[in-house]
């Protein structure tokens, strides 16, 4: 009795909120225009994104572009579509969040877009090899890229006479005389964040094992205590060269350290420049690959896609969204955006790197490139924790600890997806 | 424990002498607040070209005094208006708080000790609490969608909910030091249970309202995570929102961060000032005598 | 009689109800569905398959999460007898004729506010550069390297700045508390010239235990949904020594894609709090009667 009272007054309610909901998600503007809308995941390209969508509208009067770039926009982003509330053309980073994505079917095939052959194909297997499952068609298109390896202060290394290492020794003895002969770190390391000790991880993973080296470990070819067991001693040998303890300094602490010169080195990826600028803006940085190898040939640098655009499968306006990526493609708006934030971009064409990219350029230019390894491992699985835990472990078998719970954690935490690949490999057969 | 626990009313007629030691204990412990603060001070002052890892260096006072960075973070979080939704959401929560609350805390007070299954319903409202934001978040993102309120008012309706089971609790809990003798008094004299509440009761748990509002306030406040899912990146944000504008996945500008937080905590400061003078001030001692 | 009484009853239901129709509608219909998705593989969004009790079976082999727990109850317990210990210091001193009072209150009401992002920055500067220089000068070894990058110590140093920041909300509680106690009752007792202690036990505290109780309550809630103060800090290092319950919930199932796995850890999470605070609300209750 007083329950069925209650219900009914929580329908009443109910209803009387969700009178006047459903805000449209039409493609129809109130002129008359086809609106696109996209959602960017770098707010701090805003500025680059607002100027284009002005070009873009002025060039045109059937298409209104609106383009928004949130902050938390992962967050917004997986918000809108527990809402159903899609964008047109999402712009987020080629990592394990797209491939989920994908996986989730929630990307239109644009293979038949006519921009496609002006991308660096390169960059355009790195988005494939991002695939869980190989699929056909083209799902996302690669805009810019970043790349890590070593920062390194450019003035010190020329005020001292130290060149820039090509092979691991080298790196070794260049660490051993900066440590004897200067009062500045070799290395500064930020590994309180977590985070930051994926940088040289996968500096070094990518000269030192196979890029696919995830997919074929999902495939049962290979395991990772065999894959990554030279990387994980060689990352080891990085804290020889570091401030001691770097698990009590953050990111911040270490880009301060290395802006203020306490270190020649840092090993991290283009990103962190600005806020080494931040600290010190007159600083001349430059970068070079890791020197993983023995033999400079092998050594491989490690770039990945930082901004990527796909096209959502409920897009009610293909042409219109292709006219969007067409503009977005040209070089004149990919100047727009490198000349706000300092980026590698992903179209063939003769653009203007960032000086302190000069290091990197030779590997740029012949397409020596590979992507970020941990693009590939479930965030869920925090490699970054296990790697700082490895990397604090000063008992004798660590490395062998480390590798051997990479490879039961790695079955755990993919399980769904390895059963998914284990049926369409034998599918294939 | 030497603390003075005798003047507690601030009603007291006759003067009494300050308690020098407490008051010197307590400006010792409060030490321990004034130096986060006044690093925060002095970061908020400076630019990102002085910050520094050396002790000397982050503590020293910046070399020109400006406010360039309040302005500029002012700018940058649409100060005003973020302020104004922040106002709006929390001043909302704390209305609905106080009758919708203090309505059930009551009811629950009074009648739990009479019936089981009444005590159940405080117990299953308590409860509440205990529930991890993180499992509700998606689903409560996708039911204020469909119920079109994904926007302020559904914030502060959530905001409703999650302070519930607290303040709740807290105002059954100050009932038990108010004896029902003048209630039945009032029932006696012909007046109605709601009347009685509305008159008589209500009235009285002013410091109680004050302290919920109080608590409320500081949940809400400072949340950036209810109204970034609720609201999803909607053009009203507000000032937690806008302050994630500061912190991009590679790089913080502390600088205007704590320009931006030191703004953004006078505000609720005087509102807890205000509060406090009626959380002691309003104390219903007369009626608390039955 | 009988009559009054039940239209009494009558009214408060009728005052429950905004506040039940509310509670039901977000949170119990949403915790329903989160439960739900416990039984699935669901990461959030797209498609997903019911997996039963996998991720149950799942939860209780894997060693992080037992040892989120063991973390975040070792937390919890010390935090909540420290911040009920410090709150209630505090309202009595704040409450007392002190000088600058209102300054006072301010100040010690300051922590709860700052952002985690200055509490984070400030806080582990402190604990990586100020402490470690200080101890070096004062010859106090195992102070002298952060103790956030300890992998034995960092949840002590979470454990300060939780406690710093908690403290203010207890102690308002507690300060309110105190404003319910007729000060009749300290004047008789002044007069039959009772000790302070024996005033404070055997006359403040008990006419505080509902207050004592629901403090109790709200901190050992706050200690063990600890989450803020750890994203500000450690990040859940060093080693993965201070990973909460509630860090790993919303980490890897928000940003990461184990929604469904994450929803079982919190309805397991959610059944043991509950449990514990009934236990601790049945013997307040009981204590409060035997008074």
């Amino acid at each position: 009795m007083r329950g069925k009272q209650i219900l009914a007054v929580f329908t009443a309610l109910t209803t009387a909120l969700s009178i006047g909901s459903l805000s449209g998600c039409g493609t129809e503007s109130s002129s008359g225009k086809t609106v696109i809308r996209m959602l960017q995941y770098k707010p701090e390209a805003v500025k680059a994104f607002e100027e284009m969508e002005a070009r873009f509208n002025a060039a045109h009067d059937d298409i209104e572009l609106k383009i928004e770039s949130p902050n938390e926009a992962m967050t917004v982003l997986k918000t809108r579509l527990i809402k159903e509330d899609y964008p047109d053309i999402v712009g987020i980073g080629g990592d394990i969040n797209y491939s989920n994505f994908l996986d989730a079917e929630l990307f239109m095939d644009i293979s038949d877009f006519d921009g496609i052959e002006s991308i660096k194909p390169a960059y355009m297997q790195i988005e494939k090899d991002l695939e869980f499952i190989p699929q056909d068609g083209i799902y996302a298109l690669p805009y810019v890229a970043n790349a890590a390896g070593i920062l390194y202060n450019r003035e010190m290394f020329r005020e001292n006479g130290w060149e820039i290492p090509t092979t691991w020794t080298e790196f070794n003895e260049l660490c051993q005389t900066i440590r004897q002969t200067s009062d500045v770190y070799p290395l500064y390391l930020g590994y309180k964040d977590t985070w930051t000790t994926l940088a040289p991880w996968n500096a070094l993973a990518v000269g030192l094992s196979d890029a696919s080296i995830c997919a074929q470990v999902n495939a049962g070819k290979t395991t990772f205590s065999e894959g990554y067991a030279e990387t994980a001693d060689k990352i080891k040998v990085l804290l020889d060269y570091a401030e001691p303890n770097p698990y009590a300094y953050s990111y911040n602490d270490a880009c301060t350290a290395f802006a203020r010169g306490e270190s020649a080195m840092y090993p991290i990826g283009s990103y962190a420049v600005p806020q080494i600028l931040s600290v010190n803006p007159d600083m001349d940085i430059d970068s070079f690959p890791f020197p993983a190898n023995e033999d400079e040939a092998d050594n491989v640098l490690n770039s990945g896609v930082d901004l990527q655009f796909s096209v959502m499968k409920e897009c009610k306006n293909k042409e219109a969204a292709y006219e969007v990526l067409r503009f977005l493609y040209e070089d004149e708006t990919i100047q727009i955006y490198l000349d706000d934030q300092s980026a590698v971009p992903c179209k063939k064409g003769n653009f203007t790197l960032p000086s302190m990219l000069d290091g990197m350029k030779t590997y740029i230019e012949a397409d020596r490139m590979s992507d970020f390894h941990d693009h590939h491992y479930p965030s869920e699985m925090s490699v970054d924790a296990m790697i700082q835990t490895y990397l604090m472990d000063t008992s004798d078998n660590a490395a062998g600890t480390f590798l051997a719970r990479f490879d039961s954690e790695w079955i755990r935490y993919n399980r769904d997806l390895i059963e998914k690949v284990r049926k369409y490999e034998e599918g294939q057969k | 424990m030497s603390t003075n626990t005798k003047p507690l009313s601030g009603s007291k007629p006759k003067k009494e002498k300050a308690n020098i030691p407490v008051t010197v204990l307590l400006i010792i412990g409060s030490i321990t607040i004034l130096f986060p603060l006044y690093m925060t001070v002095v970061i908020a002052l400076k630019s990102p070209s002085s910050m520094t890892n050396d002790i000397a260096g982050a503590l020293s006072l910046p070399k020109t005094f400006s406010l360039a960075n309040f302005a500029e973070a002012m700018r940058v979080t649409n100060f005003w208006r973020s302020l104004a939704n922040s106002v709006i959401i929390t001043g909302g929560t704390i209305l609905l708080s106080l009758l919708i609350h203090s309505m059930a805390g009551y009811a629950l007070g009074r009648a739990m000790g009479k019936s089981k299954k009444i005590r159940m319903v405080y117990f299953y409202i308590v409860s509440g609490m205990f529930v991890p934001f993180a499992i509700l978040m998606m689903p409560l993102v996708k039911e204020t969608a469909r119920l079109g309120i994904d926007n302020m008012f559904g914030v502060i309706l959530l905001y409703v909910v999650f302070y519930m089971p607290m303040n709740v609790m807290l105002y059954s809990s100050y009932l038990k030091n108010v004896p029902v003798a003048m209630e039945e008094a009032a029932d006696i004299d012909g007046a109605s249970a709601w009347k009685t509440y509305w008159t008589i009761i209500f009235p009285m748990m002013k410091p109680m309202h004050a302290t919920v509002a109080i608590l409320t306030a500081l949940g809400t406040w400072n949340d950036a995570m209810t109204p970034l899912v609720i609201m999803s990146g909607s053009e009203s944000t507000t000032l937690p929102l806008a302050q994630l504008n500061f912190q991009t996945q590679f790089g913080t500008n502390y600088n205007l961060a704590f320009a931006s937080y030191l703004l953004a905590l006078i505000p609720i400061l005087i509102f807890y000032i205000l509060c406090q003078k009626s959380i002691i001030g309003g104390v219903a001692n007369g009626a608390v005598k039955g | 009689m009988n009559k009054t009484m039940s239209k009494r009853t009558k009214t408060y239901l009728l005052m429950l109800l905004p506040a039940l129709i509310l509670f039901i509608a977000f949170n119990t219909v949403p915790l329903i569905t989160g439960a739900y998705y416990s039984l699935t593989n669901y990461r959030g969004y797209g498609s997903y398959d019911f997996v039963g009790l996998r991720n149950f079976r799942d939860l209780f082999q894997d060693a992080r999460i037992g040892k989120s727990y063991l973390f975040t109850f070792k937390y919890a317990l010390c935090g909540t007898v420290l911040v009920n210990v410090l709150s209630l210091l505090l309202a009595l001193g704040l409450n007392s004729k002190i000088k600058f009072k209102n300054t006072l209150r301010g100040l010690y009401f300051l922590p709860n506010i700052l952002g985690g992002l200055v509490v984070g920055y400030i806080f582990s500067f402190i604990f990586t550069y100020i402490i470690p220089t200080a101890a070096k000068a004062l010859g106090i070894g195992f102070l002298s390297s952060s103790v956030l990058a300890s992998e034995k110590w960092a949840w002590v140093g979470v454990l300060i700045v939780g406690v710093w920041q908690s403290v203010a909300m207890n102690t308002i509680i507690f300060i309110s508390g105190l404003q319910t106690i007729p000060t009749e009752i300290y004047e008789a007792s002044s007069i039959d010239g009772a000790g302070r202690w024996y005033t404070f036990r055997k006359l403040t505290l008990p006419l505080l235990l509902p207050f004592v109780s629901t403090n109790l309550i709200l901190s050992t809630k706050n200690m063990l949904m600890v989450f803020d103060q750890i994203m500000a800090l450690t990040k859940g290092g060093p080693a993965q020594s201070t990973e909460s319950i509630s860090y790993l919930i919303y980490r890897n199932g928000m940003d990461g894609g184990q929604f469904g796995f994450q929803s079982a850890n919190a309805v397991v999470f959610f059944v043991v709090i509950v449990s514990i605070s009934v236990l601790q609300l049945v013997i307040s209750n009981r204590k409060e009667q035997q008074l």
